[in-house]
């Protein structure tokens, strides 16, 4: 994995644990803020019914006062007033009463549910098995207290959640209770416990896609640098292969020069001397010694060896005399060697390419050729060179057994030879195509005349005209 | 030492190598109707040296820097027709043979036969008869030479690079230090070869073949 990649992989990482974090974070902080804020409201709610309850309650007991304060322990006729004042006081709209028990649980009044009066409430239990008359008295003994019950209420004829207070009129041991319902805050707490989970989900739902987005944005901003640098990767890898073939080809061609031009040279120069010493020897009329004319034929296959192995390396006629004509010679070896005849079609401008391009081409032409030797079974090859329509082409056809060109066989017959001249052919701007039937193979090189244009020009003409 | 002889051919050597040229020297001069009037190391010198030593034979390198030898040929025999070229090289390929015949040269012998076989290539193109060393002759007789008459040679395709970017006959003289006449007779060859009549249509060619850059 490349340096990007790898840091690209640390930065989407780096977003998804920040994400979980600020994520759960936000949301825990969130829900605790919205309890906490909850529960004040709850307590401030219940405060202010409690409030509300005692007013009531005192309200009730200073209209109770009057028959209450002055009448004995057994007044029936100051407890019927007192009990039908209770009933006739009403608030909030009905679901407001007051009721009477005595202590022995016995009710005594009540206004919404008049036939709960003279039932004995003692043991009546909500679901949770609590005894609400009993709780109630019991409040009611030790000086008031509140009392949360479930209970029908009126207006809806339905159980509700019910705070209820309760005080105790020692003198007649009876309970004077009221209560609220408390489903209206239970609605607001509610209302407002849905509007945080709805504040926490948008919360939520905005750190989602901000992260999302965060790791599509570095995704694809690490496929589009990751993309451009592997193309950069590539065009630097097939430069440098161009450059190592075009210098392994200056080797190439800078030996056989050196061959060629030097050592040769040198040979042929002692060649001279050993031939003038035989004139000089000849004129005095002596004997030629024997270790002459071996040292003469040894000079000739040295000369002859070292003249081959330069031809081998780089053929001069390319340099010399240009592309055709070392087609036109390599192509004559061939005929000769192989009995395979060649046709060749040259054009009549000669001196045309740049040193690269045409040796890249000869290249072409020899690789061919050893591969119809070796593999085609073909009788004629036709080469031919086609400057038109502003490109310079060259095709080898032979009239072989061609051979499949799915890229295993192809690799397999034909090696890798074929694959880099193809890529040299492409670094000249140029296209390279193999197509093969039973009729035979084509191998066909074009290039752009812009590739070499005014190459000649450039070579034999000395000023800009 | 030898003796001066009506007879005697001048011969001008052209070499960058300096050992073959003291080498050559040394055996010709074993000959007295052999006169090596100067001694050369670059193709582009050739015109000049060939004006002043006035020679009967060139005896001339093909593989040598800045102007090879075939082309040096062609443009000693534009201006001195009547100096025979013999070239002389290591090249034993068929392609150097009929190249140096197109460009004018009368014979063709290898630096590697033996330097009696060299006098006597001297000595038969001086007469103004063709000679080719029996190795090249070997060579030309599996690959029969054929003048490539179809074929353009580096000096008329300088002229044809003049004619296309619109300069004249004279002008193409100028540039080139060759005749008006010259220039013209490269120019109806240039046509002949190239089988075609019109300046549009020599345009169109020179800019398949990179010889133009334009449209």
């Amino acid at each position: 994995m490349n340096l990007p990649l790898r840091l690209i992989c640390v930065a989407m990482l780096q977003v998804v644990l920040t994400s979980i974090v600020t994520y759960f974070f936000v949301i825990d902080e969130y829900k605790t803020l919205s309890s906490n804020s909850l529960v004040t409201l709850e307590r401030f709610l219940i405060d202010q019914k409690k409030q509300e309850l005692k007013n009531y309650t005192e309200i009730a007991l200073s209209a109770i006062n009057k028959p209450y304060e002055f009448a004995s322990e057994d007044d029936v006729s100051a407890q019927t007033e007192v009990a039908q004042l209770l009933n006739g006081l009403l608030y909030s709209e009905e679901d407001g009463y007051f009721f009477i028990y005595d202590n022995k649980g016995v009710n005594i009044t009540h206004p919404k549910e008049p036939f709960r009066v003279g039932v004995d409430h003692w043991e009546l239990e909500d679901e949770n098995g609590e005894k609400i008359i009993q709780i109630l008295v019991n409040n009611a003994k030790n000086g008031g207290g509140y009392y949360r019950y479930p209970w029908n209420k009126p207006s809806v004829n339905r159980s509700e959640e019910k705070m209820g207070y309760s005080v105790f009129l020692d003198k007649w041991n009876w309970m004077i209770g009221t209560g609220v319902y408390l489903d209206d805050v239970n609605k607001q707490l509610g209302s407002l416990q849905n509007e945080i989970d709805q504040h926490i989900g948008k919360t939520k739902t905005i750190i989602l896609v901000v992260a999302f987005s965060s790791i599509v944005i570095i995704f694809l901003f690490g496929l589009i640098v990751n993309l451009t640098q592997k193309k950069r990767t590539d065009l630097k890898i097939s430069l440098l292969g161009q450059r190592i073939i075009n210098l392994q080809e200056e080797e190439r061609r800078h030996h056989s020069r050196e061959l060629h031009d030097g050592i040769i040279q040198v040979l042929v120069s002692i060649k001279y001397s050993l031939v003038a010493t035989r004139m000089f020897i000849d004129k005095k009329e002596q004997d030629m010694p024997p270790a002459l004319a071996h040292a003469s034929s040894n000079l000739d296959s040295a000369i002859k060896e070292i003249r081959r192995i330069s031809h081998h390396l780089h053929p001069r006629i390319l340099d010399e005399l240009g592309l055709s004509a070392a087609i036109k010679d390599i192509s004559d070896e061939f005929s000769e060697r192989t009995q395979i005849r060649t046709y060749l079609t040259m054009p009549a401008a000669r001196k045309l390419l740049p040193d690269n391009i045409s040796t890249t081409l000869f290249r072409v032409v020899q690789e061919s050729l050893v591969n119809i030797e070796k593999h085609a079974n073909a009788s004629t090859v036709n080469i031919s060179l086609v400057l038109k329509d502003k490109r310079l082409t060259l095709s080898i056809c032979d009239n072989g057994c061609g051979f499949s060109t799915d890229s295993d066989s192809f690799d397999e017959q034909y090696g890798i030879g074929l694959r880099n001249l193809s890529e040299r052919i492409q670094h000249h701007a140029g296209e390279f195509n193999v197509m093969s039937s039973e009729q035979g193979t084509c191998i066909v090189a074009s290039i752009p005349t812009t590739s070499f244009v005014n190459h000649f020009n450039k070579n034999n003409i000395e000023e800009e005209v | 030492m030898k003796t001066e002889v009506d007879k005697s051919i001048s011969v001008l050597l052209v070499d960058d190598h300096p050992m073959v040229q003291g080498g050559l020297k040394a055996c010709l001069s074993f000959y007295d109707d052999i006169d090596i009037v100067g001694a050369i190391d670059d193709g582009s010198k050739v015109l000049a040296a060939a004006k002043e030593f006035r020679p009967d034979v060139i005896l001339m390198d093909v593989s040598m820097p800045n102007t090879n030898g075939i082309d040096a040929t062609e443009i000693v025999k534009e201006q001195l027709p009547n100096v025979q070229v013999l070239v002389f090289s290591m090249h034993n390929n068929a392609e150097f043979v009929t190249s140096a015949m197109q460009a004018g040269a009368s014979g063709y012998v290898l630096k590697d036969s033996e330097p009696e076989m060299v006098y006597r290539a001297i000595k038969t193109v001086a007469t103004g008869r063709n000679f080719y060393s029996s190795s090249v002759a070997q060579e030309l007789i599996e690959n029969p030479i054929r003048i490539q008459n179809e074929k353009l040679t580096t000096r008329e395709q300088v002229v044809l690079s003049y004619i296309v970017k619109g300069k004249s006959s004279k002008e193409i003289g100028k540039a080139l230090s060759i005749s008006y006449r010259t220039v013209e007779a490269h120019r109806r060859n240039i046509k002949a070869k190239l089988n075609i009549e019109s300046l549009a249509e020599l345009i169109r060619y020179a800019v398949n073949h990179g010889l133009l850059d334009k449209h």
